[in-house]
């Protein structure tokens, strides 16, 4: 409760402060900082209400040929307390959530948090390996294509970013399992068809590490090809944009070669764009990929996420909810304060 | 970018040396691909198939279930005697039985197991049924199990309850149980004393290892070590297969079976599965305690014959042919021909086949004559309306909405407007509890003993289980004198007397009786027997027959006897390239990609220095 009763005030400060001009640095990180712990609180609220208007019923879902008296439901929704008012339900759930409890799975009959924390690393792994080379990739990709514009490179670029971008994930997922997991004539299969890790590899050795990249290989090429566009596309957007600027003219009077002229002057003012999209990518990443997840068996977020919908298994997906939504919210306050640093012109 | 591919080429050129550590040996290891991860190893708390899989080979069972027909048989019971009264159960308990950590089983373990569920609890909702009016278990001696009722209870011996160890059980208290894991802790294998010991494996995780137990009662297993790996699609599961990364696949397509069935050293089957879907309708939604009427259901659909009418315009061959792919049977009770002993087959002139004109002339001859506007009216001259199929949106292939499309087409043939809506399962049924439809297509997997499907079909289960709102005082009698029935063959008089009573009346219009697609590696293993034999499933089966009598293919000789279990085939292209090779090829082509990566832009680099 005593979060909820902060929000108000938390919300007049960014709003109530009269803007003066020039407040520098620090005053415009504590408003965004602050404006994020609004937002938070709210996300907090939201959180419960927004999967208690699902449809379906936790005891009939998971009881379906096998709770078959009401007394035996009645029992079930005892035990997991689904048979209190919502609002007393609503106040368990606040109280817990402050004290770090994020509540119990009655899905697999463990604590959410221990799940979470269990699904979070394929995820990181998979997304953000995918991500992080995406955006170099992506970024170089636009850097080359952008410069040499209409090039032969440029469209080699932009139309094959376009295609991977707009084939459908799983398809491109089961292309590269048919032929670099399965074999194709008298290519042997590499890579495993699916699944994290081998059954008898440790994860902790470094025999289990190099099988877990080895489990991660395909999909984590699959999710690169399909982000690359993102990147690739919106980096040579801007430097296109920059290409009729009048301080690259001058730079080249100077005599600099056209190389320098690219990475010293072009590109860093080009990039503001970019470090939006890749920051706030990034908030994503733990929100999974439901799809790859699907096709190539990892247990991560994306896939928990929808079994747990199947239920519905509410405090599975609070839980779930909460921590993507966070790390959105968390990458979105990063991606203002860079751009602070980057940018004067935004902190007015 | 030149780092980071550098970086991760580092990463991964010690693959060549290292290889991941493979199990050494002769070892033969059985790999399980399923489709649903296992939601708890607590046999108290899970309820996804997959866990009933795990829980079976974990443990053991008092009753168990024949091949044949899955019928009542010797488990950890050898025998067992009924008082005349039926109030009493005597089960003699196997001797020599041990836990996996040498404890004895005795009679106290499965009094201790069963005592617990009917004390209510977290316990009781998965097996409580088993044990209804149970007034006391105890055992008087180590061989001995006697179960006190209240009342009859026909379903015993049935009794598939996985019996846990007292001495690891009494240190949870019942408020732990549902938080209680029961999965292998300090590399010490879960104490069980089924044929297998579950090694390593969490609830939710993606890969579950067994070993086999050497000297479980009823014979060593032939095969070393089972492991089950989740996929979460079907179709990277079936590559798994043809590579033979896994050795069973179950609960693919009849479209990937028949693709399989062509692939060398492969064998491929659409088993029967103990279920059946159907088309149910709202016979008049109604609050069980008042008896007044929720919701907005047709009242056309109240009127059995109307509903039964229906039947006789529902071309289920084309059904199975099109939204089954074959892979089925046209279907007619709620209890499947697996069960052959309890199922009652409509005989030849009640039988309902696809004749539009004999459902046309039900329908006039029960007073539903054909408007002008080519549309069917009420008795009394009114119009029927729109009749509401529901079809749930996440069934497997469509089924769900397939059906209903045809079933819209089969009533506009008959001169009834009808529209289909698809929706989320969990959604369909509010609606179904709110009594505001007409139709909808689910499905049911009915037990090998029936009586938890037929009382699905009693009034008391209006707004609790029953969701066609089927109501019979007829009916219900017969379900309550049933139960209570000792002698069987009066028993199965009664269950289909009263199959025979939904077939006229019509709340469910059975379409299909499904089958589950399986296929393994017939190059490698052998001895799979189907359950039911003939025509049934070879895994996830009652019981884990399979598990025991399976052998490696070189193995196999004559099965033990076993005439109707699979035979070897001969090797297929088999993926033989061991792990070893598979990462360093891998590991290679990432470091000729990074290389000629960095080659390239150091290229690059010079060339624009040199400008």
């Amino acid at each position: 409760m005593t979060l909820a009763a902060a929000d108000p005030a938390a919300a007049a400060a960014e709003a109530g402060e009269p803007r003066r001009r020039g407040g520098g640095y620090r005053r415009y990180a504590l408003g965004k900082v602050l404006g994020a712990l609004g937002s938070l609180v709210f996300m907090l609220v939201v959180n419960f209400f927004l999967f208690r208007v699902l449809p379906g019923d936790p005891a009939r879902t998971l009881g379906r040929g096998r709770l078959s008296t009401p007394e035996q439901i009645a029992e079930f929704n005892k035990t997991y307390g689904l048979d209190q008012p919502v609002l007393q339900q609503f106040l368990t759930f606040l109280d817990n959530t402050v004290h770090g409890d994020l509540g119990y799975s009655i899905l697999y009959h463990r604590d959410v948090s221990e799940v979470l924390v269990e699904r979070m690393w394929p995820t990181l792994l998979l997304v953000g390996t995918s991500t992080v080379l995406a955006a170099l990739i992506g970024v170089w990709l636009g850097i080359r294509a952008g410069w040499d514009r209409a090039s032969r490179f440029d469209r080699f670029t932009t139309g094959g970013s376009l295609t991977l971008y707009s084939m459908p994930e799983w398809w491109l997922g089961l292309l590269l399992i048919a032929a670099f997991a399965v074999g194709i004539g008298p290519l042997p299969g590499l890579f495993p068809t699916g699944g994290l890790h081998s059954v008898d590899a440790d994860p902790s050795s470094l025999s289990g590490v190099l099988d877990t990249a080895w489990h991660l290989t395909l999909p984590v090429i699959t999710l690169t090809l399909a982000y690359l566009a993102d990147y690739a596309l919106i980096m040579r957007g801007s430097l296109i944009d920059e290409l009729r600027s009048d301080y690259l003219t001058t730079a080249r009077a100077k005599g600099l070669r056209d190389a320098l002229v690219r990475d010293r002057h072009a590109v860093p003012n080009a990039l503001l764009p970019t470090t939006t999209v890749v920051a706030l990518n990034f908030g994503f990443v733990v929100a999974g990929a439901i799809t790859i997840e699907t096709i190539f068996s990892i247990p991560g977020l994306g896939l928990l996420t929808t079994d747990a919908l199947q239920v519905p298994d509410y405090w599975l997906l609070q839980g779930v909810f909460m921590l993507s939504s966070a790390a959105v919210i968390t990458a979105n306050l990063a991606a203002n304060l860079l751009y602070g640093l980057l940018d004067p012109r935004v902190r007015t | 970018m030149a780092a980071a591919l550098a970086l991760l080429a580092a990463c991964l050129t010690p693959g060549l040396a290292v290889a991941p550590a493979r199990a050494a040996g002769d070892d033969t290891t059985l790999t399980v691909a399923v489709l649903t991860d296992v939601d708890s190893f607590n046999p108290f708390v899970g309820i996804k198939a997959t866990s009933f899989e795990m829980w079976a080979l974990t443990y053991d069972y008092m009753i168990g279930y024949s091949m044949k027909d899955m019928s009542p048989q010797p488990g950890l019971a050898t025998s067992w005697d009924t008082s005349d009264d039926g109030l009493t159960w005597t089960f003699h308990i196997r001797d020599g039985v041990t836990w996996s950590d040498g404890e004895p089983l005795t009679a106290a373990d499965i009094a201790y197991t069963y005592n617990r569920i009917i004390d209510g609890g977290p316990e009781a909702a998965t097996w409580g049924s088993y044990l209804t009016g149970a007034d006391s278990i105890t055992a008087p001696d180590a061989e001995t199990v006697l179960l006190k009722l209240k009342k009859p209870l026909a379903t015993l011996p049935l009794l598939p309850i996985p019996i846990v160890p007292e001495h690891i059980w009494k240190d949870v208290s019942e408020k732990d149980v549902k938080t209680y894991k029961a999965e292998p802790e300090d590399g010490q294998p879960v104490v069980g004393s089924g044929p297998f010991r579950l090694v390593s494996g969490e609830a939710s995780g993606s890969t579950y290892e067994f070993d086999a137990n050497p000297d479980y009662w009823g014979g060593a297993p032939h095969i070393d070590h089972v492991v089950f790996r989740v996929y979460k699609s079907e179709d990277p599961a079936v590559q798994g297969l043809k590579k033979g990364e896994v050795d069973f696949v179950d609960g693919i397509t009849p479209l990937q079976v028949q693709a399989l069935q062509g692939e060398p050293g492969i064998t491929a089957q659409n088993g029967d599965s103990p279920g059946f879907d159907e088309i149910a309708f709202n016979t008049g939604a109604a609050d069980p305690e008042t008896g007044k009427p929720i919701g907005d259901g047709n009242p056309a659909l109240q009127d059995p014959k109307f509903r039964h009418a229906l039947g006789w315009g529902m071309d289920l061959d084309q059904l199975i042919a099109k939204v089954y792919q074959g892979a089925g049977q046209a279907g007619t009770t709620i209890v499947p021909p697996t069960y052959s002993n309890w199922r009652w087959d409509p005989p030849a002139d009640e039988l309902m086949t696809y004749d539009p004109d004999k459902a046309g002339r039900l329908l006039d001859e029960a007073g539903y004559l054909m408007g002008d506007d080519g549309l069917r009216t009420m008795p009394d001259g009114s119009p029927i309306g729109k009749l509401r199929l529901f079809a749930r949106a996440d069934s497997m292939g469509d089924i769900s909405l397939n059906t209903m499309d045809y079933f819209k087409e089969w009533l506009g043939d008959l001169g009834i407007d009808s529209e289909v809506t698809a929706m989320q399962s969990n959604k369909l049924t509010s609606v179904i509890l709110d009594g505001d439809f007409d139709a909808f297509q689910w499905g049911w997997y009915v037990e090998p003993d029936p009586n938890s499907m037929l009382s699905y079909m009693t009034c008391g289960q209006r707004g609790n289980w029953s969701d066609s709102w089927y109501c019979n005082d007829a009916y219900d009698a017969l379900y309550d004198q049933q139960q209570l029935e000792l002698d069987r063959d009066k028993r199965i008089e009664m269950v289909k007397q009263m199959q025979q009573m939904l077939y006229e009346d019509s709340p469910y219009l059975v379409t299909a009786y499904n089958t589950i697609g399986e296929a393994f590696r017939s190059d490698r293993f052998a001895c799979l027997v189907q359950q039911p034999n003939p025509g049934g499933i070879w895994l996830f089966q009652y019981g884990v027959y399979n598990y025991l009598n399976m052998r490696p293919a070189d193995e196999a000789g004559d099965c033990g006897g076993d005439a109707g279990a699979t035979k070897a085939t001969s090797a297929g292209s088999d993926g033989s390239v061991s792990t070893e090779m598979m990462i360093g090829l891998g590991a290679a082509a990432v470091v000729v990609i990074g290389a000629g990566g960095i080659l390239l832009m150091r290229r690059r680099a010079t060339e624009a220095d040199r400008e």
